[in-house]
């Protein structure tokens, strides 16, 4: 089978029992891996999540860094987030295409995926933790720092509407509250490590193929700054004098990732030991924050508050205006202390995020669902034929439209 | 013929390992290559390390770039140690990591 596992790992928290479940070569190569999600979701009731990845998800194609979480509906509203940086791409070489997780465990704990094998870490100590607690702790544990890892907070502990999952430190994906699916199953985090192996229909012409995409999108897009790349209202200089380099997802030619540091010198390229910045590429939530009158040093520092907690920042955000007026360091920190629910921000007024990348719902999921990046393909411009010969010479059948 | 390594031009996309892998063993997956991405996420800190014939490791770091250093034990910044990994062939000539990489922080040098 080219460009898959062919299988995904069930978990039922509540009786630990991890069994696998093969997935047909037929679906997979149909290049909609949201409906085979929603099909597994559906297979348990609904009463769980399931984590995806594409059928072009680290293959050489630009951006084909993608995988997902979803989750069930909620107020008549589909809950999907995508799953980005090197996460989906590591996700599917652990061996899964898909992950099933449903039941609660009896306490706090891990799911840990890598080389085919999927266990249940307890882990009652990650409740007295933060999301970077959390991951520090797995990765620590595990001796491996290039160990993805999908870690919730307090907020999504509490299974608060605005919480939000972290990847590997950093939020941006998750705006429709899943990490409380975690929470209140008491899964803290979900750990994966790459270690397989994907074999290509043809691997020379999907490389070239791949090889003529890219140079042609480069050609039309040159090289991106960062954020400020996708959107032109953080290029301003309180944002770029903190800017220590833009960093890629999997794959991807031109980054909307860029880290800015605020307790050092962003121009000091040496290694540091200290927690000094943040990855910033949540574009809702930097807009919502600069819309409060905050510096790009504030707003870093919020945003690295919320991502610890675990809390959707948009929502935090506009919950202070609300409640007190304003959106400082201190109003916020007390809010994320605070065991109050806040509402959550609707996606429809989060403009900027990945799920309004194209402004077209079928879109978004046809893009997610082949493990393509939604931000980076509505930008360079997506449609299957474009990345139809790309996909055939990998997966060795056309692509379906 | 050699591989420079400009670190700082680097974006930490990954394309460079697992189109070595391509290469090598006609999979996609980062365990088998000769280049490594090193990421530390929390401070940002990301550079390659390139195993090489003629100069042992080349490790492309932000602060620089440093040849001749030795593969020892069973760590490293792979899940596969480097020890245990083929040094670079470059592709026959063909050298697909700086073909692929979209900031050509890779380059040949005669």
């Amino acid at each position: 089978m080219y460009m898959a596992n062919g299988r995904a790992g069930v978990v039922d928290l509540t009786s630990v029992e991890i069994s696998e479940l093969e997935i047909d070569e037929d679906s997979l190569l149909s290049g909609d891996a949201v409906s085979i999600a929603e099909r597994l979701l559906s297979d348990i009731g609904g009463e769980g999540f399931v984590m995806g990845s594409g059928i072009l998800t680290a293959s050489l194609v630009p951006a084909a860094c993608a995988g997902f979480v979803i989750g069930p509906p909620k107020d008549n509203g589909k809950r999907i987030a995508p799953l980005l940086g090197h996460a989906g791409a590591e996700f599917k070489l652990s061996g899964f295409d898909f992950l099933v997780v449903k039941g609660r465990a009896s306490e706090p704990g891990y799911l840990w995926a890598r080389d085919g094998m999927l266990e249940f870490v307890r882990a009652p100590e990650f409740k007295s933790l933060d999301s970077w607690g959390r991951t520090d702790k797995i990765r620590d544990s595990q001796g491996d720092k290039r160990i993805q890892v999908l870690s919730v907070g307090p907020w999504g502990d509490a299974g608060f509407d605005a919480s939000q999952f972290v990847v590997d430190y950093w939020g941006g994906e998750d705006k429709s509250g899943l990490a409380s699916e975690l929470g209140r199953r008491n899964l803290m985090a979900i750990a994966f490590r790459g270690m397989g192996e994907f074999e290509v229909s043809d691997p020379e012409g999907h490389l070239k193929a791949c090889l003529r995409i890219q140079a042609d999108q480069i050609d039309r897009m040159g090289r991106s700054s960062g954020i400020e790349s996708y959107d032109a209202a953080f290029a301003r200089e309180d944002f770029k004098g903190l800017l220590h380099r833009p960093i890629a997802c999997f794959g991807c030619p031109f980054p909307c990732r860029s880290f800015l540091k605020i307790h050092e010198d962003p121009r000091v390229m040496e290694h540091s030991h200290k927690e000094p910045g943040y990855l910033h590429y949540d574009i809702p939530a930097l807009h919502k924050a600069f819309g409060s009158g905050m510096s790009a040093r504030e707003a870093t520092d919020v945003l690295i508050k919320c991502a610890r907690a675990g809390a959707e920042p948009v929502s935090v955000l506009a919950e202070s205006m609300r409640s007190v007026g304003n959106a400082s360091a201190s109003s916020i920190e007390k809010l994320l202390g605070s065991a109050h629910a806040v509402p959550r921000v609707g996606l429809d007024a989060l403009k900027g995020g990945f799920a309004q990348s194209f402004g077209d719902a079928q879109q978004y999921m046809k893009c997610l669902g082949l493990g393509l990046c939604p931000r980076y393909w509505a930008k360079a411009g997506f449609s299957i034929e474009v990345v139809s010969e790309c996909a055939e010479l990998a997966i060795g059948v056309p692509l379906k439209g | 013929m050699k591989l420079n390594i400009e670190p700082l031009k680097c974006i930490g996309c990954g394309l460079c390992e697992v189109v070595c892998s391509l290469n090598r063993d006609s999979v996609l997956t980062p365990m088998t290559s000769s280049i490594i991405l090193h990421i530390e996420d929390k401070s940002n800190y990301f550079g390659l390390v390139l195993k090489t014939k003629s100069e042992g490791l080349v490790l492309g770091r932000p602060e620089g770039t440093a040849s001749g250093q030795q593969a020892s034990g069973a760590s490293g910044p792979g899940a596969k140690p480097i020890l245990l990994r083929e040094p670079c062939d470059f592709c026959n000539g063909e050298t697909k990591c700086v073909k692929i990489c979209p900031t050509k922080c890779i380059t040949v040098v005669d």
